[in-house]
C-alpha cells in the first residue's frame, strides 16, 4: 500500500528506514551532549585558513565550552527560556559554540548573514528581536548603527581566529587588525566570548543542576531556529523551525546516506554554516557521525580551500553549483582531485548536468543533488548513492511525501508537471509573526513550494523550476533552467542565467546573460548552438554579454535581478 | 661598503626567507608544475635565458670597469627574488606561480648560474670563481627542505614560518636601506652614472622582457604580470652573499656596488610596477559570489 503511493521506497538501500517515528532525542541540545559522549577527544570542528594556519575543538570541548556559554546566557545574561540569540559569523570554531549554547540554554537560534548591511540587519533584528547577539570582530561595527533602533542588551564579541593555538591566532589578529583593516573599534559595550565562556564555567560549578532546569523547560516541539528566508523572492520571513522538525530532518538526511562511516568522515564546510543546508547537514549532520568538520571561514578565492585539500582527507564536501563549478576550473583541483572523497552533495540551487558529469569525471566521485527549502530545514528529497540521476533532485526522504499538483491543488498525473507540495516532519511551525504568509505556504499540512517539478514513472523527481520563474513564449512554457542547463554544456560558456522579457511579438522572450570563458563567442554563435539543441520558441532571442552575474550570498544567480534590470530600462524607454 | 654585520644579516635573512619560501611549499606544488611546466619553462627561460643577455650587452656597452661588469653579470644571472612573491601578490598576480618560479630558478639555478656566467664572463674574458657559486646555492636549498618538512609535520608552525620568511624579509630589507644608504654617501656620490644606469635599467628590461615575452605566447594577463615581475626582480641579497663568500677585500666592494644599487632600485621600480598593474587590471579572479559562498 504504503509503496504504491510512495514508489521511491524501491530505491532506498537496504538497511534503510522508510518510515522514522520520533527523532532519537528531545532536543538538540541532548543531541549534542550524548553525541558528544560517544566521540569524546575525537576532533570535531577544525577551522582551516587560506595559508594553512588551522584550530581544533574536539567533541568533548565542544560539549563543555557550550555548557558553559548556556550557562553564561541565563545566569549571567539573564536570558530565559525561548528568547532569541542572533548569530552572525563566518565559519570558525565559535560558531558550534555559540550555536550549541543557545539550544542548551532553551533559546532560539537567529541565524544572520555576516555580510548583511546596517539596514538588513535592522529589519531582522526588528522582527526577531534577539535579546543576545554573538558576533565577529569583523562587523561588530555596523551594529553600532544597527542597534539605534533595536538595542541589543548582550553582545558577545568573536573573531575568526577564536581557540586557534595562540601563535597563529595573534599572527591573524595583528594581519587583519593592521593589515586588511578589517576590525574596527567596537564601541557598543560587549564582552568577548573566550570570556563569557570563562564566566559561565565558574557560574556552573556552582550552579549544579542548571542545565537540566534548561533542558526540563523545552519540548520537542518549540522553536530551536528562526532561520529567515526570502533572499530571492524579496520579503524576509522567519520560518520557524522546531527542535522536532531539525532533528528529524538530520536523522532523515543521515538515514538515507549509507555510505557514511561513523568516526570516521572528514567533512569540508565551505558554505557558510548560517545557511539552512550547512546548518542541518554540515554543521548537526556531521556531527552526527562523529565526523572531523573542516570549517572554512572564506571560500573566495577558491584557492582559499587548497590548503584544506591538501591537509585534511576529505571524504565528503557539499556545496551549491557554482562551487563545484569553480573546483572543476581550478588547476590545482584538476591536477590533485581529492583521493578520499566519497562523493559530494549539492543543494541550494539546481546542479546543472554538465557540471556533474565533469565534477564526476575528475573526481571519480558523484555530486549527488538534493532539494528542499529553508521552510523544510531543509532537505526535502535526495539522490541515493549508486542510483543518483542527471537533473533530478532524487527521491523523497524516509517519512517525507511529495507530489504535484495543479493550480486548485489536485494531483496532476505521474509524468506531468505541477507544483511540488510537500509534507513531513521536518516541515517549519510556520513564519515567525506572519500568520498570512504563514497560511499561503502551509495548506492542510502541506508545503507548498513554489517549485514546478515532475514525478518520474518509479518516484524520482525533476524540478523543471520556479513557477513564476517560467516564461511564456507565444502560449508556450518555456522553463529558464532547461536553457540554461544546455547553455552551460557549452564550453565557452561559463555561467549563464535566463529570463523571460515582455515581447510584443510573443507576449515574452527568451533573453540569455553570460559570461564567457572563450572570448571570440558572441551572439549568434550562442543562438546557432540552442537551435541545435533546442525547439525553436526556447532559443533565446537576444543574448547579453556580462562581466558577472548577480548573486545571492551563498551564489545562488538571481534572476529576479536581471529581471528587475530589465524592467528599469523597459520603463526608462 | 657592505661591512662583516651587515653580511651576516644578509646570510640570515636569506636563511629566513628561503626557510618560509620552503614552508609555503608542498611537493603538489611541484608534481603540479612538471605536469602543466609551460609557465614555468617561460619563467625558466626568461630568468636564464633573457636577463644574463640583458647583462651580457650592458656590460660591453656602458662605459664601466672590469669589476662592474663582474658586477651587473652576476646580478643578472641571479634566480628570482623573494620579494617578487609579495609585489606579485599585490599587483594580483598569480602568487602560485611566482613562488613556484623562485624555487626552480633558484633550484635550476645551482647548474644553469654557473654555466650562464661562466659563458658569458668568458665572452668578455673575465674570472668567476664558480665552485664557490655551486656551494652557496646548494646551501641555499637546505633552509628549503626544512621548511617544506616543517610545514608537512605541523600546518600551524610551516604557515607561521612563511609569514614570518616574508615579514622579516621586508625588515630586513628596510633596516639593510635605511642603515645603509647615510654610511656610503660618498660611494653613492663617487658611483658613475653608467653604474646606476646598469643597475636600474637591469631591472626594468627584465620586466618588459618578461611581460612581453608572455603576452607574445599568449599567456593570461594574471601570469604575464608574474613573470615579469619574477624576471625583473633578482635575488639581490644572494648576489651580495655571493660575492661576499666569493671575492675578497677591495675587490669585493667594487663588485658589490650593482647587486647593492640594483637592490635599492629594485624596490622602487617595482612598487611602481606594481600599482601600474592594479590600475590596469584587478579583476581577473574567478567571478564568484560576492559573499561567503
Amino acid at each position: 500500500m504504503t509503496d504504491q503511493i510512495h514508489p521511491w521506497t524501491a530505491f532506498y538501500g537496504p538497511s534503510v528506514r522508510k518510515t522514522i517515528d520520533a527523532p532519537a532525542y528531545r532536543t538538540i541540545g541532548d543531541f549534542v551532549s550524548a553525541t558528544a559522549e560517544l566521540y569524546g577527544d575525537r576532533p570535531a570542528f577544525t577551522v582551516c585558513l587560506p595559508n594553512g594556519m588551522n584550530g581544533t575543538l574536539s567533541y568533548a570541548q565542544a560539549d563543555e565550552m557550550s555548557d558553559a556559554m548556556a550557562v553564561y546566557l541565563r545566569e549571567i545574561a539573564g536570558l530565559t527560556t525561548g528568547d532569541r540569540v542572533a548569530i552572525q559569523m563566518p565559519n570558525c570554531l565559535a560558531y558550534p559554540i555559540a550555536a550549541m549554547a543557545v539550544f542548551k540554554a532553551g533559546c532560539v537560534v537567529v541565524n544572520v548573514n555576516p555580510l548583511y548591511t546596517a539596514e538588513e540587519m535592522a529589519k531582522q533584528f526588528a522582527d526577531a528581536q534577539p535579546a543576545a547577539i554573538f558576533v565577529v570582530d569583523m562587523f561588530a561595527d555596523k551594529l553600532v548603527e544597527t542597534m539605534q533602533g533595536h538595542p541589543i542588551p548582550n553582545v558577545i564579541v568573536t573573531r575568526i581566529a577564536e581557540y586557534m593555538p595562540a601563535m597563529p591566532r595573534g599572527i591573524v589578529g595583528l594581519v587583519q587588525k593592521y593589515w586588511d583593516k578589517t576590525i574596527k573599534p567596537i564601541t557598543i559595550p560587549h564582552i568577548r566570548l573566550p570570556d563569557a565562556v570563562k564566566a559561565g564555567r565558574a557560574k556552573h560549578a556552582q550552579t549544579h543542576n542548571a542545565l537540566e532546569g534548561y533542558r526540563r523547560a523545552i519540548e520537542p516541539d518549540d522553536v530551536a531556529c528562526l532561520q529567515y528566508t526570502g533572499g530571492t523572492t524579496g520579503v524576509s520571513k522567519g520560518a520557524m523551525l522546531t527542535h522536532a522538525n531539525i532533528l528529524m530532518n538530520m536523522e532523515q538526511t543521515m538515514e538515507l546516506i549509507e555510505q557514511f562511516e561513523k568516526g570516521k568522515e572528514v567533512a569540508l564546510t565551505a558554505l557558510p554554516l548560517y545557511h539552512v543546508f550547512a546548518f542541518t547537514v554540515n554543521f548537526l549532520g556531521m556531527f552526527s557521525q562523529g565526523a572531523q568538520n573542516i570549517l572554512i571561514p572564506n571560500p573566495r578565492p577558491l584557492s582559499n580551500l587548497k590548503r584544506a585539500f591538501e591537509n585534511y582527507k576529505i571524504t565528503w564536501i557539499s556545496g551549491v553549483n557554482t562551487l563545484f563549478n569553480g573546483l572543476n576550473g581550478e588547476i590545482w583541483f584538476q591536477d590533485t582531485p581529492p583521493k578520499h572523497l566519497k562523493f559530494a552533495s549539492s543543494g541550494g540551487m539546481a546542479l546543472q548536468g554538465s557540471v556533474a558529469e565533469q565534477w564526476e569525471t575528475l573526481t571519480g566521485r558523484p555530486v549527488l543533488e538534493g532539494y528542499g527549502l529553508t521552510e523544510s530545514s531543509p532537505i526535502l528529497t535526495f539522490n541515493p548513492y549508486g542510483k543518483s540521476r542527471v537533473n533530478s533532485i532524487g527521491v523523497p526522504l524516509p517519512s517525507t511525501e511529495v507530489k504535484c499538483v495543479d493550480e486548485d491543488g489536485v494531483d496532476v498525473p505521474q509524468g506531468d508537471p505541477g507544483e511540488l507540495i510537500a509534507r513531513g516532519p521536518q516541515i517549519m511551525k510556520g513564519y515567525w509573526n506572519m500568520p498570512e504568509e504563514t497560511a499561503k505556504t502551509l495548506q492542510n499540512g502541506w508545503l507548498l513550494t513554489g517549485d514546478v517539478g515532475v514525478m518520474d514513472e518509479d518516484g524520482y523527481f525533476r524540478i523543471v523550476d520556479r513557477k513564476k520563474d517560467m516564461i511564456l513564449v507565444s502560449g508556450f512554457n518555456v522553463y529558464p533552467n532547461e536553457i540554461e542547463d544546455t547553455l552551460a554544456a557549452h564550453p565557452g560558456v561559463d555561467e549563464v542565467a535566463v529570463i523571460g522579457v515582455p515581447d510584443g511579438a510573443s507576449g515574452e522572450a527568451v533573453k540569455a546573460f553570460i559570461v564567457k570563458r572563450d572570448e571570440t563567442l558572441d551572439q549568434n554563435a550562442i543562438r546557432a548552438y540552442c537551435k541545435e539543441h533546442l525547439t525553436a520558441y526556447k532559443v533565446p532571442k537576444s543574448v547579453t554579454f556580462r562581466d558577472e552575474l548577480p548573486k545571492s550570498n551563498v551564489g545562488k544567480i538571481l534572476r529576479k535581478d536581471l529581471r528587475a534590470e530589465e524592467q528599469t530600462k523597459v520603463e526608462n524607454a | 661598503m657592505v661591512g662583516p654585520l651587515e653580511q651576516a644579516i644578509l646570510a640570515l635573512m636569506i636563511f629566513v626567507i628561503m626557510l618560509g619560501m620552503g614552508a609555503s611549499l608542498t611537493p603538489r606544488d611541484f608534481t603540479l608544475a612538471l605536469k602543466r611546466p609551460y609557465g614555468l619553462m617561460i619563467g625558466v627561460v626568461s630568468q636564464y635565458g633573457f636577463m644574463p643577455l640583458i647583462g651580457f650587452i650592458l656590460a660591453t656597452t656602458l662605459p664601466v670597469s672590469d669589476t662592474i661588469k663582474i658586477g651587473i653579470l652576476i646580478m643578472a644571472c641571479m634566480p628570482g627574488g623573494t620579494t617578487s612573491n609579495i609585489f606579485t601578490y599585490f599587483s594580483k598576480g598569480n602568487l602560485a606561480l611566482s613562488v613556484l618560479m623562485t624555487v626552480t630558478s633558484t633550484v635550476f639555478g645551482v647548474i644553469l648560474i654557473p654555466l650562464v656566467l661562466v659563458l658569458y664572463a668568458g665572452a668578455l674574458d673575465l674570472d668567476i670563481p664558480r665552485e664557490n657559486i655551486i656551494a652557496t646555492l646548494v646551501l641555499l636549498l637546505v633552509p628549503v627542505a626544512i621548511g617544506m618538512v616543517l610545514r608537512k609535520l605541523n600546518a600551524n608552525v610551516g604557515a607561521v614560518t612563511e609569514f614570518m620568511g616574508s615579514m622579516l624579509a621586508i625588515f630586513f630589507i628596510l633596516f639593510l636601506i635605511v642603515s645603509w644608504i647615510p654610511r656610503n654617501w660618498e660611494f653613492l656620490l663617487t658611483t658613475t652614472w653608467a653604474t646606476y644606469f646598469g643597475s636600474i635599467v637591469l631591472g626594468l628590461f627584465g620586466f618588459a622582457l618578461g611581460y612581453g615575452f608572455s603576452a607574445l605566447l599568449r599567456l593570461h594577463p594574471r601570469n604575464a604580470r608574474t613573470v615579469a615581475l619574477e624576471t625583473g626582480i633578482q635575488n639581490g641579497p644572494l648576489a651580495i652573499a655571493i660575492i661576499a663568500f666569493t671575492f675578497a677585500g677591495t675587490e669585493a666592494q667594487a663588485v658589490m656596488a650593482v647587486p647593492v644599487l640594483y637592490s635599492l632600485f629594485i624596490v622602487i621600480t617595482s612598487t611602481m610596477l606594481t600599482l601600474w598593474f592594479r590600475q590596469v587590471n584587478t579583476a581577473n579572479e574567478q567571478p564568484l559570489p560576492n559573499g561567503l559562498l
